[in-house]
């Protein structure tokens, strides 16, 4: 019945939660709770029933907490004082400080370190107010900023977005190493690392497509409509994976090997497997579906770098690098 | 089933300060290990004064009899409340024992944040739709009392590392820190942390340099160690903000020194986008730029110039035009 000693913490603060959580209602579903919690019912029951046997001693029913288990909901009178907020560990702040400012940066409010609104704190987002607040709960100043950057047709897309506009941009793709015109009806933005990028139903295309913000190199509306603005496409989307970019089917496997000081790879780019080699380096599988953004890559890696497959892009890095050379090398 | 109001647990008489012992029936034999530690944590709560290993032992069922395995016992919940963020204060009292312990309500909540409802529904958007890679923020929203939602479809993907949690509360209180970096043990008073152009950066005063530094947290190596609370002292009229440099290439340690690259027609376009006009020191007739760039970081200026392919050149000074050439020439050995 009891688990292992190592989980007892990580109990303790779930059920810490809970009760705080309690403490600030009257009755409550058990089937909510445990949701709320990440918790099966029958976990959350048995730690509630646990819960209804500790309090202060001598352990009389009259100094225990008082927590009542029903079929399907849970009741308890457990006082203000559990019900208080309770400080943060240093991990919990941080991360809650950085999804705060990362969502105000998102939606274009607050600078990465501001406090208030543009023109005053009366005229702050509950967002802005909200971490004024935990900044002054937390030191009083501010310990964490993000920027999520502001490329140049940054604006206009979002405004695009908002209202419901379709745009033409002028694109510099990085695919095909080659600059287009396309009309596209935008649908959502979303910062992944340090770079902006678009969803939209792109009409050239005749499909949804991800662009990244900071290679559109113009951008105006077309005047019309945005067709794809709401319901089928933009439910869709949920679909497409989270991250810039999810190599579909047509992708190909490549394998690289990388030594030791290229292991900011594993988080920079998205990386479908990784395993160690015997001689000590990583074998490391991408997707790639453009051949551009692989040169690139191995030339920034270096030539220690060494594609294991498949056999036809081995050489691969070496001829970007003479290609390159050719820049620097008198005719 | 009628609602009984009882008096809350905190409403009821306070513990004595010298406690009998429980009666031995009052809680059965077999103590689950969270009951035990729940337990402690309400006594440790609502004593006033700190209680002794014995009174503790006395006041909560499931500790072994008096000896080495009770003491082991009570270090090891000591550590589990610690890594759960519990301090339990360790305090002088009279008696034998001569410490006692308990968890002063300062360390255990927080000042109370007076969120208005529209304020804790933002944080909690924050919080689904951020994604960290860390489940800390909902956490955090538990802890704060806040209903947390489920995961939201990002609207920015930020990376956590091991490290930031650490630095963010040297930052916020105020510490000196102590870290790794290149190979060699710095030690720097920290001023802010931000995450810019994709990466996060450490930006403080480091006293034996006696300037500002900037580190990437990706390359700290650990340990590192935070000193305690309002050690660190960053001087008067520190400006962290403008030692945060724009561009990768801008941090580093060597002597700042402008680097020229001319870059076609293709990419031109968006790298004077990204660098402003103020970057470009020629434009030529076939369409192509010269950008002229302020570097103290000499990979990081051949790294986004590979990026470019070769649609960019590195034209001056000779040592960093030479450095490249080395560089792919290695593509061919």
């Amino acid at each position: 019945m009891s688990e292992p000693q190592r989980d007892a913490g990580a109990r303790l603060e779930r059920l810490l939660a809970v009760l705080t959580w309690l403490a600030q209602r009257d009755r409550v579903p058990l089937a909510d709770l445990a949701e709320r919690f990440a918790i099966s019912p029958e976990q959350l029951v048995g730690d509630l029933e646990l819960a209804a046997c500790c309090g202060l001693p001598p352990y009389t029913p009259d100094r225990l907490m008082e927590i009542i288990v029903g079929e399907e909901t849970v009741e308890a009178q457990l006082g203000p004082e559990l019900g208080r907020p309770r400080r943060l560990s240093a991990q919990e702040g941080f991360a809650l400080a950085a999804a705060a400012r990362a969502s105000a940066a998102a939606h274009g409010q607050g600078g990465p370190g501001a406090q208030g609104g543009r023109h005053g704190p009366e005229d702050s987002s509950p967002l802005e107010r909200a971490l004024a607040k935990l900044e002054a709960a937390l030191g009083g100043h501010t310990a964490v900023g993000v920027e999520l950057g502001e490329p140049a047709h940054l604006h206009t897309v979002r405004d695009a977005i908002s209202s419901g506009s379709q745009l033409r941009i002028d694109y510099l793709s990085a695919w095909r190493d080659a600059r287009s015109v396309r009309v596209v009806d935008p649908l959502r933005l979303a910062a992944y690392g340090g770079n902006w990028y678009l969803d939209a139903w792109c009409r050239t295309a005749g499909g949804t497509r991800r662009f990244r913000v900071d290679r559109i190199l113009g951008a105006e509306p077309t005047g019309e409509r945005s067709q794809h603005a709401d319901g089928d496409e933009l439910s869709k989307l949920s679909e497409l994976a989270e991250g810039p970019f999810v190599p579909g089917p047509e992708a190909t496997l490549v394998r690289i090997a990388i030594s030791g000081d290229h292991a900011w790879l594993v988080d920079a780019v998205p990386v479908i497997e990784t395993s160690p080699m015997p001689d000590g380096r990583t074998e490391v599988t991408l997707g790639v579906v453009s051949t551009v953004w692989l040169e690139r890559l191995l030339l920034q890696l270096g030539p220690r770098t060494e594609v294991l497959g498949p056999p036809e892009l081995r050489d691969l890095g070496r001829d970007a690098a003479r290609r390159v050379l050719e820049r620097y090398t008198p005719p | 089933m009628q609602a009984v109001r009882r008096p809350a647990l905190s409403e009821r008489a306070p513990l004595a300060p010298t406690l009998s012992p429980v009666p031995s029936g009052a809680k059965g034999s077999r103590i689950d290990r969270l009951e035990r530690l729940t337990d402690l944590v309400l006594v440790l709560l609502n004593t006033r004064i700190p209680l002794s290993l014995r009174e503790l032992a006395d006041a909560v069922p499931g500790y072994p009899p008096e000896g080495e395995a009770r003491r082991q016992a009570f270090e090891r919940d000591k550590r589990t409340l610690r890594d759960q963020g519990i301090a339990v204060a360790t305090e002088a009292i009279d008696g034998p024992e001569q410490v006692g312990y308990r968890i002063r309500p300062d360390d255990f909540y927080l000042p109370d944040l007076r969120l208005e409802p529209d304020e804790q529904a933002a944080l909690n958007v924050a919080v689904a739709e951020v994604h960290l890679g860390d489940p800390s923020g909902r956490d955090a929203l538990w802890r704060l009392g806040i209903p947390s939602s489920r995961p939201l479809a990002p609207v920015a993907d930020v990376p956590s590392l091991p490290g930031l949690a650490t630095l963010f509360e040297a930052v916020r209180s105020r510490a000196g820190v102590e870290f790794g970096y290149r190979g060699e043990r710095r030690r720097l008073d920290p001023a802010l942390l931000r995450f810019r152009q994709g990466w996060w950066y450490l930006v403080g005063f480091d006293r034996a340099r006696e300037a500002a530094r900037t580190f990437r947290v990706d390359r700290i190596e650990a340990p590192v160690t935070a000193g305690a609370a309002g050690s660190a002292s960053v001087p008067e009229g520190f400006d962290a903000e403008s030692a945060l440099p724009d561009e990768p290439w801008k941090i580093g340690e060597d002597e700042p020194r402008p680097v020229h690259v001319a870059v076609d027609a293709l990419e031109g376009p968006r790298v004077v986008q990204a660098l402003g006009e103020s970057s470009v020191s020629e434009r030529r007739p076939d369409g192509s730029v010269v950008v002229e760039l302020q570097v103290t970081n000499e990979r990081a200026l051949l790294s986004w110039a590979l990026a470019l392919g070769a649609h960019a050149e590195v034209l001056d000074p000779p040592e960093v035009r030479a450095a490249m050439v080395e560089w792919l020439r290695g593509f061919d050995r």
